[in-house]
């Protein structure tokens, strides 16, 4: 199933309790039901510019599940190719995120993500797509 | 009216259509969007961020090895016929080109001299990205056979040799040791002869002489660290635009057009992204081989080489730490990079002819036309879509890429050779 994104500001309006709370930046439902939400540490999102994400894969109650493996393909469908570098996840953060280091994007325009996982045993894959300025 | 002047009628007409189409331009000076006034913004130097640091050279910043690194720059005796320095493919009165279709060194070279203009930003150097660092890709013409052919242990001698050379090196890198039985020449990437000096030497020997070598790219690297655009026509009228004048003329009308051509339907800002009017990456664009030569399988063969040099961030001779050297850790190897060969700044591309990886086009109508028309790729696929411009809109783009020249932001003295 292929769920179409949403692409989010980092949003500090608000009430105090309100301030806490940070919009993911990229989030998705993945074929299977679970919510992938991406906080990126360059936010908003822009080219030419090396980053990392923090990856948050919740079950349907919300629940953050802790992964046997986790990959992130992507590219641009118009123009035929991939993205400019490969990230990889290299650890899982306290909060139980995924640290996924090497992003980059590279070109203005429309841009697919793939987001593969296990979990407990079974694969599971959600589809990001956005619109980058 | 006589049916027999029907005919001459109507053909007369389509060819005042045909001929107005294409050369007439839609009169009135372009009216930005929010949105194109955002590109715009983001290709002007005032968008430049400062230049980052290169973790993997500690000496980057330092004045005394940008001093150095400019004496070797233009030095010819760092060479195999004492005639080839890097200043002579990368010539400063030509924006560090050579004019030339391909480079010519001690010998021929495969591919076109690339400017150094702003390169240092790059987190890849060489068309097909072989190379992670300004300072690893100073070192590989000095050795190479079609450039200065000459190599780390005659590099050795002749610094060690000369007092004034000695001591600039000695100031920046410390004393200079040298091994009690020193070949007159050697490297692991050179001829059998160069190959087997250097493998009779101590692997000890080795990466002392081999940690010189890297030192004089270091030196070489903090010098073309300073090769920075200065400021164009388009720079000043993106700053003058938007900042919300909409009567400056720094411009004239058709390459104003042209400018909105570039960022809208002439997408070249695609990939020519950014203050220094490239993404840095690579792309297949169709563009043919080199004559008598097989087309360049680009980047899939070049990050392989990046990864396999011993030169690089994660390499012995880089100071920076594994965590530090993202480029390389994260680099891409798919199929889909078959062919890509990396895009060149537009930063004085006016006065950089002829143009593309194997200089394969003289002029800029020729580049304009290759990608209104792109044909299919030689190797995998070409990425570029056509662009229907017509005949007035390729003479616009082309006018507007002409406001990209200016003088470098750089001292005179670093654009000429010093005394010897």
């Amino acid at each position: 199933m292929k769920i179409l994104f949403a692409l989010s500001l980092l949003l500090a309006l608000g009430s105090a309790s309100a301030a806490d709370v940070r919009l993911p930046d990229l989030s998705g439902v993945t074929d299977k039901g679970f919510t992938i939400e991406i906080y990126s540490e360059l936010s908003p999102l822009s080219i030419n510019t090396m980053h990392s994400w923090h990856i948050r894969v919740l079950d349907r109650d919300d629940q953050i599940l802790e992964l046997e493996e986790l990959n992130v393909f992507g590219g641009m469908p118009e123009h035929d190719h991939g993205l400019p570098t490969q990230p990889q996840v290299t650890r899982r953060l306290d909060n139980g995120d995924y640290l996924l280091e090497g992003v980059r994007f590279h070109m203005q325009g429309h841009w697919e993500l793939q987001i593969e996982f296990q979990y407990a045993g079974v694969d599971d894959t959600a589809i990001i797509d956005f619109d980058l300025q | 009216m006589k049916k027999d002047l029907l005919l001459p009628l109507f053909a007369s007409i389509a060819l005042i259509f045909a001929v107005g189409w294409n050369y007439l331009s839609i009169p009135g000076v372009p009216d930005w969007s929010e949105e194109e006034l955002r590109l715009i913004a983001s290709l002007s130097l005032d968008s430049l961020p400062p230049l980052p640091l290169d973790p993997s050279n500690l000496v980057a910043e330092d004045p005394a090895a940008a001093e150095f690194g400019h004496r070797l720059y233009f030095d010819t005796r760092l060479s195999s016929n004492a005639q080839v320095a890097c200043a002579t493919c990368h010539k400063p009165e030509l924006m560090f080109t050579d004019g030339l279709a391909l480079a010519v060194g001690v010998g021929i070279g495969p591919m076109h001299t690339p400017s150094l203009v702003g390169l240092a930003y790059s987190p890849w150097f060489y068309w097909d990205g072989r190379k992670d660092s300004q300072w690893a890709q100073a070192l590989a013409p000095l050795e190479a056979k079609h450039e200065q052919a000459t190599d780390r242990v005659q590099l050795l001698r002749l610094i060690s040799n000369d007092a004034v050379y000695r001591g600039m090196y000695e100031e920046v890198f410390g004393a200079l040791s040298l091994p009690a039985m020193l070949p007159e020449s050697g490297s692991p990437d050179g001829d059998a002869q160069q190959q087997a000096s250097w493998n009779a030497l101590e692997p000890e020997t080795q990466t002392d002489i081999s940690r010189f070598f890297a030192n004089l790219g270091k030196a070489i690297a903090a010098f073309e660290r300073k090769i920075l655009p200065g400021r164009s026509r388009f720079d000043d009228y993106a700053t003058a635009v938007v900042a919300g004048s909409d009567e400056d003329n720094t411009l004239n009308n058709s390459e104003k057009s042209g400018l909105k051509l570039f960022i809208g339907k002439g997408q070249c800002v695609t990939c020519h992204n950014g203050p220094l009017f490239t993404n840095h990456e690579f792309h297949n664009t169709g563009v043919l081989a080199v004559g008598r030569q097989m087309p360049s399988m680009g980047r899939y063969d070049g990050v392989r080489i990046s990864q396999e040099d011993s030169f690089n961030c994660l390499g012995e001779f880089s100071d920076a730490a594994a965590e530090e050297c993202t480029e390389l850790r994260f680099a891409r190897d798919a199929n889909d990079l078959v062919g890509a060969l990396k895009t060149p700044t537009l930063r004085n591309i006016s006065v950089t002819a002829p143009y593309m990886h194997g200089g394969q086009m003289t002029d800029l109508a020729q580049v304009v036309n290759h990608y209104n028309k792109p044909p299919s790729s030689m190797l995998s696929h070409n990425e570029a879509k056509p662009l229907g411009l017509r005949t007035v809109e390729k003479i616009q783009l082309v006018d507007f890429l002409k406001t990209l020249s200016a003088p470098l932001a750089i001292e005179q003295k670093w654009l000429v050779a010093p005394d010897y």
